[in-house]
């Protein structure tokens, strides 16, 4: 016991970051009382969110990023959890520059939303990182929870009301799906150590008979169950019904945070839960097998082939541009379970950087649906019908986020893109090289597909006259971030090294 | 209706008493009496017994058209977890569930249900919906669920002499699960504020900035 205890408090120092924003959540919600009648509070409150944000970035840059169990096993720390925390500070960060602007939040309520906020982003920073099934569930249920407020925050708005009550109910079946299959796991392994899982795995495969039937078909069914609550997460096929009602219903600040930071939570737990557990080390080719053969690369290949074309297909036919770009993130998720399904070295820096330039090119885009709204308070496609007349700054930089989401060069999006399809087709010459190579072409024909639609909001924009002639006038600060979102899409669309080495040196990721 | 309050209060009664006994006994490290019914000991008829409740509770919730009786039957389904919790030796556990469960999430529910305008109408209430596609998983899942359930050789522990287990609760959340139960309360408090920040009091559309709410 002394020895837990020990390790216990040894652990802290690992876990700077997670303290800050624990206590700076907390902090925010006081201050967010003691500034009641400050005049401007709205300032003094972002400008505390973004003290603590960047106080939690100054930590982690401090810690060191060796692979360390922390808290007895229940997290790790290590290079891999690393590079998605600072994916989830950079989030977070853009989303209190994106409120501190806006009026979706009014100000008597601002200070509650920061305080919440950096609790999901404490919530995802332990979905990146934990390794046993009990902080898996509950760092779930930290980022669901705070998101199904955080998506009703308007009482008054009927939608908004109806998004998250939808988000609750999606939520709860899902999470307690997973829980189920946790049961399983529980019962078939007799532990809750996800690092402990692959040797005890591989043990149980070599029963045979009715017995070996059963604990794989058992396996199976655990496996289905646990990723419902990721599959919820990411927004993937069959758990992504709440998407597009919640996208559209929640204020869009928080409908942008939570296509970004979230779904790059989810596909962090789910790389560590499925190549940590259910697949063998990397060889030198980079490639590892799926442990006792448990077709599970099989399960998420299909799934994603499905994600991505349900998405594209159902995107086409919107006309609300916060559901057009819901059912694109759907379809965004399906491109990056590809790499998941390749279970390839490759595959899963392909993972990493797609989530890094979606962060980018989706908050993106997302800012430009907030510029319109605010200025025409419509989100409709029609209302951006000469967009590059009112404000050529917006739909240029709507422009380069959407040819980004499309993938086609020279954009950023084309850089993650090219290491997803990549992963695949790396894996088409090996065995069942057949299915891998026809995920490709599904990726590729849906690319073609997601153009289409993406290219009608440009069309719209920058070919089609304007019903109205007045121009919008974006603030100075949301001018700013989308010439800087556009740069930095265009900077990394070309000089893309720094990127790949940097997720090529967070490709570490602590095992049993 | 009075005879099935009265089913309600003796099948209550029973549940309650027998934890509480259980629970008694336990704490005394007493082991249970092995009467034999048949082909069953006492110990097997009282877990079927409490099983089948627990079932017919959850079917309850699930099929009935009134959402009273979904309400009540939670509470045939949360009792019967209880008293399962007691078969699993984990005392606590059982206890708690009561406690929190039955004597308080419970009763919150049915205030809720209640204080609900116009909750009796069924179709507001308590409609079904979707029954092909819920008949098609369950046929679906439920020969998988069932074979695996019964053909797995899932790992279990043989349980040790019957003894109180809230020491190595306490030990267990404050050394090795410190984290998680942390985590827990953390996750807790998080949802307290969402839920003051949802139900009050919504503002006005053009009130200045610096109003007090």
């Amino acid at each position: 016991m002394e020895q837990l205890i020990g390790n216990n408090l040894a652990s802290v120092a690992g876990f700077r970051p997670e303290l800050v924003l624990t206590f700076g959540s907390i902090a925010l919600l006081v201050l967010d009382l003691v500034l009641r009648r400050s005049r401007s509070r709205r300032a003094l409150l972002a400008g505390a969110a973004v003290i603590v944000l960047g106080l939690a970035a100054v930590l982690l840059a401090a810690q060191s990023t060796a692979s360390t169990p922390l808290f007895n096993g229940m997290i790790a720390s290590d290079a891999f959890a690393t590079f998605f925390k600072w994916i989830f500070l950079a989030a977070g960060f853009l989303t209190v520059l994106i409120v501190a602007q806006g009026d979706d939040y009014p100000s008597p309520r601002v200070g509650e939303f920061y305080g919440l906020l950096l609790a999901v982003v404490l919530g995802m920073f332990l979905m990146a990182s934990a390794t046993n099934l009990l902080t898996i569930y509950m760092s779930i249920e930290l980022v669901s929870m705070v998101s199904y407020v955080l998506a009703g925050f308007r009482k008054s708005d009927r939608k908004a009301a109806e998004a998250s009550l939808k988000y609750v109910i999606y939520g709860s079946v899902a999470s307690g799906v997973m829980l189920f299959g946790m049961s399983y796991l529980y019962g078939l392994l007799g532990t809750f150590d996800v690092l402990a899982f692959a040797p005890k795995i591989a043990e149980l495969s070599a029963t045979t008979g009715a017995a070996g039937a059963a604990t794989k078909l058992a396996l199976v069914v655990a496996v289905v169950f646990v990723s419902s609550g990721v599959g919820y997460k990411i927004a993937s096929v069959p758990w992504h019904m709440w998407c597009p009602d919640v996208y559209e219903g929640a204020p869009t600040p928080f409908t942008a945070f939570l296509s970004v930071g979230p779904k790059a939570a989810g596909f962090a737990l789910a790389l560590r839960f499925f190549l940590g557990s259910f697949a063998g080390p990397m060889g030198a080719n980079g490639m590892a097998e799926s442990i006792a053969g448990i077709p599970w690369p099989a399960v998420i290949g299909v799934l994603s082939a499905v994600t991505m074309t349900l998405g594209n297909l159902t995107a086409i036919a919107q006309t609300n541009l916060k559901r057009l770009l819901a059912y694109s993130s759907i379809a965004h998720a399906g491109y990056t379970l590809m790499g998941l399904a390749t279970l390839s070295a490759l595959g899963m820096q392909g993972v990493m950087i797609y989530m890094l330039i979606y962060l980018v090119m989706n908050l993106g885009a997302f800012l430009v649906v907030i510029v319109v709204a605010e200025a025409t308070g419509s989100e409709s496609i029609f209302d951006y019908s000469g967009l590059v007349h009112r404000h050529p700054l917006a739909a240029i930089a709507f422009g380069i986020f959407l040819f980004s989401l499309t993938g086609l060069p020279p954009f950023a999006g084309f850089t993650g893109k090219w290491y997803l399809f990549y992963a695949v087709i790396e894996r088409a010459s090996g065995p069942a090289g057949f299915w891998y190579g026809a995920l490709a072409v599904v990726g590729a024909l849906n690319t073609a597909v997601s153009l289409y639609y993406y290219a009608r909001i440009i069309r719209a924009m920058f070919l089609e006259a304007p019903h109205v002639t007045d121009r919008v006038a974006p603030k100075l600060g949301y001018q700013l971030m989308l010439g800087a979102f556009s740069a930095a899409i265009l900077v990394f669309g070309i000089w893309w090294a720094p990127i790949v080495e940097w997720s090529q040196r967070s490709m570490v990721m602590l095992r049993g | 209706m009075p005879r099935k309050i009265v089913i309600w209060v003796v099948l209550a009664a029973l549940v309650v008493t027998f934890v509480g006994v259980l629970g008694a006994r336990m704490a005394e490290g007493a082991v249970l009496p092995e009467i034999i019914l048949g082909p069953l000991g006492l110990t097997d008829a009282l877990f079927y017994l409490f099983a089948a409740m627990t079932f017919a509770g959850a079917a309850t919730v699930a099929l009935s058209k009134n959402i009273l009786h979904s309400a009540l039957g939670l509470l045939a389904a949360l009792m019967g977890t209880g008293s399962l919790y007691v078969f699993l030796s984990a005392d606590f556990l059982a206890v708690t569930q009561l406690l929190v469960y039955i004597g308080g999430v419970l009763v919150l529910i049915l205030f809720a249900v209640m204080l609900t305008n116009r909750i009796t109408e069924v179709k507001i209430s308590n409609a079904s919906l979707g029954l092909v596609g819920g008949g098609a998983l369950l046929v679906a899942t439920v020969p998988v669920l069932v074979f695996v359930a019964i053909a797995t050789p899932w790992a279990t522990i043989v349980p040790a002499e019957l003894a109180p287990t809230t020491r190595e609760i306490g030990n267990a959340f404050l050394t090795r699960w410190l984290l998680p139960f942390e985590l827990a309360s953390l996750v807790l408090l998080a949802t307290l504020i969402g839920a003051v920040v949802i139900a009050r009091k919504e503002l006005k559309q053009d009130e200045p900035d610096t109003s007090v709410s």
